[in-house]
């Protein structure tokens, strides 16, 4: 199939999935126990003062009613203004939603250049010490919670050697450019990166296994091509789709994934907002940011599939 | 909001954000960077939240009179005058007239007058005003509950006049954490809108707004031009973070990203000490509080209530799950505010006693029941270790209480709601240097679905205390009412307090000039550094 009906056809097909990830995000924000009319207008609040702002803001009407009209503002580009700080939610969650994507950015490409090179370190060589090596640091990679690892990190390579900042995006009181935001990027970019390169690796690794031991590989080796040859030629090649859609796959994870390492390394992104949101029960908030986790989510599901589609050698 | 506007306002956080990200400007040489908590809530004073806020909303903004917070210690601070020079209380105490400080400017250059007070003092309290602030009268009753009516009298004379005396009324002047009765710039509110002071705080303080980025960072600069020279702030600027996690913020005070940080654990105090950081701790008005159920099965007879209070060891819970970063507390009036009396006890750590008087009120086997906690919020260190020392003291005497933990605000509303059934105790930090928060803890009408008198003690007699307290012409008369209050309390036994937590700070070697009074907020005008 041609490469643009396709990426037409996936998009036309995210859509019912975007709907209804505003429904779930609705939903669940409305099982958050409490009274928003409370949280607003405080504890010393008169009843009549909570009943009179309820039905200002429909929060008295059918719960249907209470979605299309929230979903009708959202169609229009109004996600709401922040209950704890009165501000328009896009205008406070749109840098954060930057600042994630540039920590997404790197943890994927981070999570792309070392499950790559470890499986291709590895897979040619089934079972030979490096392959047993690959595979060992990969099972650690991916069983180490991202909180603890976080924490050990900060304290081993930002504390005690000095190598990294602590906390932030840039120095807070004399920003620097490009290369300030690399080096505090380096420890929560690794950090959420490291069960993904894991899994990438293990995925991409078994995946070449399989494909070095078709008749087809052997039929190129027998015809006298060099080992190496092989292996990029047509191992690479045909590993490549498996291992877009295992990457892709990480962009949504990596988007979840930074959730925790923001709070930990105190990055001013989705995550770290979505934190304080919950904290001071500022629904607009939560809404917005759960919003943009699950988009981010479909989307680069969406480009993981358009991806694997364009690499697949099938289609010559 | 229309379509047009969201999108340019989508466009403009866009931009914003990559201006900001791309080329925030290095800020002035005496920078302090202080991280605290939790991030800040909103800037508007009416409207604000939280102490930690009210931190930096009282160096913007400013009322009428003001407590000082540049002397340490443990002494109530002293009220002083502020936007009002000096000030006259009527005989019958229903009257304030203040007499307003001349040559004041709002940071905009809007004169500070009393046109300027009535325009906030209606923002405040007059649904009927352009600008009135609708979350003001929910977060602000502690304030303006006993308010009648206000007049301009002249040019620099502005009278407040209450309907009852309050021999609190200028002290709850000075605080904040529900709202703040703090004066903004006329002007800049016409200007930007009411909602736009949260990107605009225009005030008259020591210090001037400089920026914010929500989750981020929120600076604020020495104001040159302010009216009292001993408090013209010493360092050019502040830089305030709000980092939750506590390691993260140790940390990043160790490594020299901040310059101070608010609570950090006790755990961490002796390695900060040994990394050269300065621990800077005092008294503050935070007490934690025991609501015992009086409608539980167990929990209705005073007798379990006594011993449940009796069997708390409050002097080496201070000292070893505290670490010496508290007091115990007895009672319900807390360090700090009025009335307290160290020497007080509603009960004596007595485990062989509890047991006793459980036996004599039916348990000598004891009984089980369950505590309602919370992990808590602001400067609440480790209160699911509180949590498992009651539980254990409480084991001690046949009180056999499991926890169940949650997180703040869903706490708060069931604590609105009233203790559930089958729970006998729950708790959280609370404690102010004024006695208002009584009103929303001890009385009939903080009875649920009103918050906070959770374990439903029903008894009009706090009510009529409590509100004579409040119309005393005197200290001393004020003292004497909730002392009566305190007595009938302890008797009851429907509220006991188990310690008083210390507010603690860690600060880099070079930071000096930091007073801690005993308040939840500080006075950050001394503060410099090397």
């Amino acid at each position: 199939m041609n490469l643009t009906l396709f990426a037409l056809g996936r998009l036309l097909s995210a859509i019912p999935v975007l709907i209804g990830v505003t429904i779930v995000v609705f939903l669940s924000v409305q099982l958050v126990p409490g009274d928003i009319a409370l949280s607003i207008l405080g504890r010393m609040a008169s009843q009549e003062q909570l009943q009179a702002l309820r039905e200002t803001m429909g929060l008295d009407q059918p719960i249907v009613v209470q979605y299309l009209r929230w979903f009708g503002a959202l169609m229009q580009g109004d996600i709401g203004v922040s209950l704890a700080q009165q501000l328009p939610v896009a205008q406070i969650l749109v840098p954060k939603i930057w600042n994630s994507l540039i920590l997404m950015a790197g943890s994927l490409a981070l999570v792309l250049v070392f499950g790559f090179l470890l499986a291709v370190l590895s897979a040619p060589r089934f079972r030979s010490l490096t392959d047993r090596a690959v595979v060992a640091l990969t099972l650690v990679l991916a069983s180490l919670p991202v909180f603890w690892l976080g924490i050990v990190a900060l304290y081993l390579l930002a504390f005690k050697w000095k190598l990294f900042p602590i906390s932030g995006m840039y120095n807070i009181v004399s920003p620097g450019g490009f290369w300030d935001l690399i080096h505090h990027m380096v420890l929560p970019a690794s950090v959420t990166a490291a069960s993904s390169i894991a899994v990438v690796a293990r995925v991409t690794r078994s995946r070449m296994i399989d494909v070095l031991n078709e008749p087809y590989i052997l039929a190129a080796r027998a015809r006298g091509l060099r080992r190496r040859q092989v292996v990029l030629r047509h191992g690479v090649r045909n590993t490549l789709p498996t291992f877009a859609s295992i990457g892709g796959l990480q962009i949504g994870y990596l988007f979840g994934g930074v959730v925790f390492t923001e709070i930990i390394f105190n990055w001013p992104g989705v995550g770290l907002q979505l934190y304080d949101a919950i904290l001071a029960r500022d629904i607009p908030m939560i809404q917005g940011c759960v919003l943009v986790v699950a988009t981010v989510f479909v989307l680069g599901n969406m480009i993981s599939d358009i991806t694997v589609h364009a690499l697949d050698p099938r289609k010559g | 909001m229309t379509r047009v506007s969201s999108l340019r306002m989508l466009l403009k956080g866009t931009v914003t954000g990559l201006a900001l990200s791309l080329a925030a400007p290095a800020l002035a040489e005496t920078t302090i960077v202080m991280a605290v908590e939790a991030d800040f809530s909103r800037m508007n004073p009416a409207a604000s939240r939280t102490w930690n806020t009210f931190k930096v909303v009282r160096h913007i903004f400013e009322s009428f009179v003001e407590e000082d917070l540049t002397k340490g210690g443990d002494a109530v601070p002293e009220i002083v005058p502020a936007l009002a020079e000096s000030w006259e209380i009527s005989e019958d105490g229903k009257s304030y007239t203040f007499h307003l400080r001349k040559g004041v400017t709002f940071h905009d250059g809007t004169p500070w007058n009393a046109e300027a007070a009535k325009f906030n003092l209606d923002r405040m309290t007059n649904p009927e005003f352009e600008y009135f602030v609708p979350a003001s009268p929910g977060l602000m009753g502690w304030v303006w509950m006993d308010l009648v009516g206000y007049e301009v009298v002249d040019e620099y004379t502005f009278r407040i006049d209450l309907k009852q005396p309050n021999a609190e009324f200028l002290r709850r002047l000075t605080a904040g954490g529900s709202g703040a009765p703090r004066m903004v710039s006329p002007e800049a509110v016409k200007t930007y809108g009411n909602d736009g002071i949260e990107d605009h705080p225009i005030g008259t303080g020591p210090f001037k707004f400089v920026e914010r980025v929500v989750g981020e960072k929120l600076v604020i600069a020495r104001n040159d031009a302010y009216w009292n020279p001993e408090r013209i702030p010493k360092a050019d600027a502040i830089v305030l973070r709000g980092i939750p996690e506590v390691v993260t913020r140790e940390l990043a005070l160790m490594s020299g990203e901040v310059d101070m940080i608010g609570t950090p654990s006790p755990d961490s105090i002796e390695t900060l000490q040994a990394q050269g950081m300065q621990i800077v701790t005092g008294p503050s008005p935070m007490v934690y509080v025991l609501w015992l159920n009086t409608k539980d099965e167990h929990f209705d007879d005073a007798r379990v209530r006594k011993a449940a209070c009796m069997a708390i060891n409050r002097e080496d819970m201070a000292k070893y799950q505290r670490k010496g970063f508290a007091i115990p507390a007895w009672g319900i009036l807390n360090p700090g505010g009025p009335g307290y009396d160290p020497a007080f006890r509603d009960c004596d750590y007595d485990p062989e006693g509890a047991r006793a008087l459980l036996a004599e009120a039916g348990y000598p086997d004891g009984f089980e029941t369950r505590m309602d906690w919370t992990f808590g919020g602001g400067s609440d260190v480790n209160t699911k270790g509180d949590a498992e020392w009651l539980q254990r003291d409480l084991e001690k005497v046949g009180i056999r209480a499991s926890i169940e933990m949650f997180d703040n605000n869903t706490f708060w509303d069931m604590m609105s709601a009233g203790m559930r059934e089958g729970t006998g105790l729950t708790s959280a930090s609370w404690g102010e240097s004024t006695f208002a928060w009584l009103d929303q803890v001890v009385t009939t009408t903080a009875l649920p679905p009103s918050c906070c008198n959770s374990g439903y003690y029903d008894n009009p007699e706090i009510d009529r205390l409590l509100s004579e307290a409040r119309a005393s012409a005197t200290q001393e008369a004020l003292d004497g009412k909730l002392h009566e209050m305190r007595d009938i309390i302890a008797a009851d036994m429907p509220f006991t307090t188990y310690y008083a937590a210390n507010s603690v700070y860690a600060l880099a070697p070079n930071v000096s000039g930091f007073v801690l009074a005993p308040q939840h907020w500080v006075d950050l005008t001394g503060l410099t550094k090397e």
